[in-house]
């Protein structure tokens, strides 16, 4: 199985180059699709009404658009259930409603987009390629980060915890208990449910990094020749680049006869950046629609995705 | 009456070994809530500025961390007195 993340600066065409991508894919293969962005539009494209559960366009394509406010959500009433039944205690007292406020926290919106992909993958495994739409560059970064930043922080904590169950022990050795109904503090690894937690989310989490950054993983970074989706594109890469992801497909996306000098220019600086030469697909928009002929709007190339055969 | 003293003299020891044992673990005992505490704040260090990890690692640890929450709160109403605090841990009068 394959996974291939279309990524790019808000407008710049992903959705539709994905879309695209996955309608020829499906010619030969079985393909999903998956809608991140919080803005769908996958369902506009395919002229059809998506939810988050995936719906057959034809034998070979199926379409998803993730909510994310539901994910997020569904999350946190799980963990808040979780805590409300380890501090039971704060019912009595009425404190346990103060938990709801979880839902505000900043980043559970990346972890849920992070826990959605993940589940993807893992579920979906009979089809041959999955197709991401990503949401625009700033929150694609965060989640494609979280796995690394996420196994750091996990290392150092499991680090701390080792250090705290060392301690406990050497305490327990020395002291004992004094009277039976004393409390003894976990002090293997194999009864502490905080280092246990650290380490199945470590595992987890390796795994996931390592299959993002698999030989079977692909980003491909959409574009337009302008100015700014250039700049946004440098960072991308740049962010790509230090996620160890593999960028494997550029797409020079709404090229026209008026800005071909320009989309030349963006090639070249983009080609400059990438390290080991990643092909560049261009995609013409045609600007005679606007004057009643009838052609297509977008010029996708036949093969923009032959690479990934 | 011999059983008695035997009995008194048995407790002498068993306390005196006890004193001896949570006195020689006070230190350790000091360095493991010390971590425990930057174990909590290391978590949830967002709230007085530290630098967090991703907010979720909190939420899935939090209910196992109900230890480290008492010893933070308790740090954090001792901070006022620190010195006195540490004299007492380490028997200074």
């Amino acid at each position: 199985m394959k996974i291939i993340f279309y990524t790019g600066k808000g407008g710049v065409g992903k959705s539709t180059m994905s879309a695209a991508s996955a309608w020829q894919l499906s010619q030969s293969h079985k393909v999903l699709i998956v809608s991140l962005d919080p803005a769908h539009n996958l369902g506009d494209i395919f002229g059809t009404r998506l939810n988050d559960r995936k719906t057959s366009f034809s034998k070979n394509l199926f379409l998803k658009e993730i909510d994310l406010q539901k994910l997020s959500r569904e999350y946190l009433q799980r963990e808040i259930k979780v805590l409300t039944g380890t501090y039971r205690y704060l019912q009595t007292i009425n404190l346990d409603n103060y938990f709801s406020v979880l839902k505000y926290s900043p980043g559970i919106e990346e972890y849920a987009l992070l826990t959605s992909i993940e589940e993807t993958i893992r579920s979906e495994n009979t089809f041959d390629y999955i197709i991401f739409d990503t949401p625009p560059t700033g929150l694609t970064l965060r989640f494609l980060a979280l796995p690394r930043v996420t196994i750091t922080w996990i290392e150092r904590l499991i680090q701390i915890r080792r250090t705290i169950l060392e301690k406990r022990f050497t305490i327990h050795r020395i002291r004992g208990t004094l009277d039976k109904k004393e409390t003894v503090l976990d002090y293997r690894e194999e009864d502490d449910e905080a280092i246990k937690r650290l380490k199945a989310l470590d595992k987890n989490y390796q795994e996931l990094n390592a299959i993002l950054q698999g030989r079977n993983s692909s980003v491909v970074l959409v574009y337009n020749p302008d100015v700014l989706s250039l700049r946004e594109s440098e960072r991308l890469i740049e962010g790509l680049q230090e996620l160890g992801l593999p960028l494997r497909l550029l797409i020079n996306n709404k090229v026209t006869d008026e800005n071909t000098t320009m989309a030349d220019r963006i090639d070249d600086v983009i080609g400059k950046k990438v390290q080991g030469g990643v092909p560049i697909q261009r995609v013409n928009l045609s600007s005679s629609l606007l004057d009643g002929a009838k052609n297509t709007l977008y010029d996708v190339p036949e093969n923009i995705i032959s690479l990934f055969l | 009456m011999g059983f008695s003293i035997l009995h008194f003299l048995r407790r002498i020891v068993s306390d005196f070994d006890a004193t001896h044992r949570e006195s020689v673990s006070a230190l350790t005992i000091m360095e493991m809530e010390e971590l425990e505490n930057i174990f909590a704040l290391l978590l949830l260090g967002s709230f007085v500025g530290f630098p967090a990890p991703p907010t979720f690692l909190a939420v899935e640890l939090l209910p196992h961390m109900e230890r480290e929450l008492q010893v933070l709160n308790q740090r954090a109403k001792d901070a006022s007195d620190m010195f006195a605090e540490m004299c007492g841990t380490l028997g200074i009068d």
